[in-house]
């Protein structure tokens, strides 16, 4: 019961220094924290995903998507901003949904392969569309969100962030979890013991393609400007992912750790080296799946769980 | 490995029966598309191998390849070596690469799980784009050799005989990986081990070597590969990143093992591609051939997997 207050105490705490960082941060800090939180956003998506075994390289796709429809939405139809993105989650979900029928069949390499190539077949479509999309020449937003008023933004972005980690704890805490994790471990027994596996594949595509299509909703109205080769640039996929890896999947908390340390890295890093700061992202990720496998979350649990059960004896 | 010499599948063929009556229609986009084809069967091969005995999708793929094609052009610049020439020393060049890489990395994976397996690939195809980004820049390199650039004429189209070369050389390597397969010992042990690794290393086989063996082999080639294609191609960071799914697509569509059908597939394909490039005003669309084929092979195959 104590432990309970304590906690509560200690994320209250934090939460309200997040909202209200805008007023005693500089603008600098606001921008990196912004990012960070963007990030963190992607990666515990892709780290739901992950939960059920489908290893899903989509998250370029479905950025690209949310924020090439919300800044044809704004400014082709003259749309509100703040509309634009859930009319950008509305259709990506829509979009989700019709490819979980088709793909969610997909295991292994398969599913992989299929998000990226479908991530590939968005940026040409969106490419040779010129008339809608701008084609490859981009599209520049004059309007962007709240007139640009940082503070407001942060906000948005906090909001989303902090919606996506509820959602993925939330599913870490119900039967969802179970249904999941036995999805992950060993897809005939959980079918033979009756979890609809199809419906939570399902279920946990849409919300996660839904989640990162609004990161790039909100991505585009924040920075005002949608280029194929921005919008569904890999980095979207690249970073997020070495994030996940480097706090520990399978774990909300790992996600939201490893994005804070290397969002901070990152910034550090593109100081040092404005160029060829991206390797190091590679050389993480490769690193971690051949050494560190259960990121710095997972390996710091299992040590607490080694010593405890050690004390116990 | 199949009693029959020549394995074609029933998709294939009514592929390539719509596309000789295409070729009637548009016959220089049938020469264009043979030309281009072997280029992909050339480099779809090497991701086959890999695929097929290690059972490691290599997603940079592609980028060993823009790897290779930078060094060649270096060789070109610095030493004046033909970009023809220099398929020789590349394929050593990167013989070794691919020895390093394997003891490095791949060799740690075997046995992590197919999703490590393709996060560490990608891990790689990332650091490889951004390491040429750092050190070339993103602007992109040509080379000028004269043969290049020599055309005949047909009907009333010129055509490069250069181009040429990539389909020979395809050939060339398919029959050398196919008597490599069956004739040498490493070769067979190779196939025992695609078939069935458990049981070939019940037998003896030697399972870490044959995939070494495989897998420096494989980044090997390549090299040749950068090398024909250097005097027609120009060298960009991301030059090589189509090529990693474009192989993936024709390996998908062949079937594993079927080396004969990457190029039948790769042939069909690049007339295809060529076809709606000739089309004025929907060129940009022909990137969507391969992606379309390969989501259409992968869903079919995953729904009959599914049904029975």
């Amino acid at each position: 019961m104590k432990n309970r207050i304590g906690l509560t105490i200690a994320v209250a705490g934090l939460l309200s220094i997040m909202i209200s960082l805008p007023y005693y941060s500089g603008a600098y800090f606001l921008s990196v924290t912004m990012t960070i939180l963007l990030n963190m956003t992607l990666a515990v998506s892709w780290d739901m995903m992950l939960r059920t075994g489908q290893l899903s390289f989509g998250i370029a796709g479905f950025f690209g998507i949310g924020s090439y429809v919300s800044i044809v939405a704004v400014s082709n139809f003259g749309i509100n901003n703040v509309v634009s993105i859930f009319l950008a989650a509305a259709s990506v979900a829509v979009i989700a949904l019709a490819l979980a029928f088709a793909i969610l069949k997909l295991r292994g390499i398969y599913f992989a392969i299929t998000t990226l190539a479908l991530t590939m077949v968005f940026s040409v479509i969106v490419r040779n569309m010129p008339t809608l999309t701008g084609g490859s020449g981009g599209k520049v937003l004059y309007n962007t969100i709240f007139n640009g008023d940082t503070t407001k933004i942060y906000w948005l972005i906090l909001t989303m962030t902090l919606f996506t980690i509820f959602l993925s704890i939330a599913f870490e805490k119900t039967r969802v979890h179970y249904a999941i994790s036995s999805i992950r471990n060993d897809e005939i027994v959980a079918k033979s013991s009756g979890i609809n596996v199809f419906k939570y594949l399902t279920i946990l595509f849409v919300i996660t393609a839904m989640i990162q299509g609004v990161a790039g909703a909100i991505y585009t109205q924040q920075y005002g400007f949608a280029y194929p080769e921005t919008a569904f640039s890999l980095d979207f996929l690249m970073l997020p992912m070495a994030m996940a890896l480097v706090g520990g999947i399978y774990s909300t908390w790992g996600s939201v750790i490893g994005s804070v340390v290397l969002g901070l890295v990152a910034e550090y890093l593109r100081l040092v080296m404005p160029h060829g700061s991206r390797i190091i992202y590679g050389i993480i990720v490769i690193l971690i799946i051949m050494f560190l496998p259960k990121g710095i979350y997972g390996t710091i649990e299992n040590r607490l769980r080694a010593t405890r059960s050690g004390a116990r004896e | 490995m199949n009693a029959k010499p020549f394995h074609l599948n029933r998709t294939l063929l009514i592929l390539i029966i719509l596309l000789v009556v295409i070729a009637i229609w548009k016959p220089v986009a049938l020469i264009y598309g043979l030309q281009r084809g072997g280029l992909y069967a050339l480099i779809a091969l090497p991701l086959a191998l890999i695929l097929g005995i290690i059972g490691i999708l290599n997603l940079g793929h592609g980028d060993f390849l823009t790897l290779a094609m930078y060094i060649g052009y270096l060789l070109f610049e610095n030493l004046k070596i033909d970009p023809l020439l220099s398929m020789i020393p590349l394929f050593f060049i990167f013989l070794a690469l691919g020895m390093g890489i394997y003891m490095l990395t791949i060799k740690y994976v075997l046995k992590s799980g197919e999703l490590n397996q393709l996060i560490l690939t990608f891990g790689i195809s990332m650091v490889i784009i951004q390491m040429a980004e750092l050190i070339w820049t993103t602007r992109p390199r040509n080379l000028y050799v004269p043969y290049a650039s020599s055309s005949v004429s047909f009907l009333d189209f010129s055509v490069g005989t250069y181009e040429f070369l990539y389909p020979a050389l395809a050939i060339g390597v398919l029959v050398a990986l196919r008597l490599f397969l069956k004739k040498t010992k490493l070769g067979q042990a190779a196939t025992a081990v695609g078939q069935n690794p458990r049981g070939a290393e019940i037998v003896g086989i030697d399972t870490n070597r044959v995939y070494f063996t495989v897998f420096s082999i494989s980044i090997g080639i390549l090299g040749i590969a950068a090398g024909v294609m250097l005097p027609r191609t120009s060298v960009f960071p991301l030059t090589g990143s189509p090529y990693t799914l474009k192989s993936f697509a024709l390996v998908a569509m062949a079937g594993l093992g079927n080396l004969n059908g990457i190029l039948v597939g790769g042939i069909a394909l690049g007339i295809a591609e060529a076809v709606i490039q000739s089309i004025p005003g929907y060129g940009g669309w022909s990137d969507l051939v391969f992606f379309g084929v390969l989501l259409t092979v992968i869903l079919t195959r995953a729904y009959r997997r599914s049904e029975s």
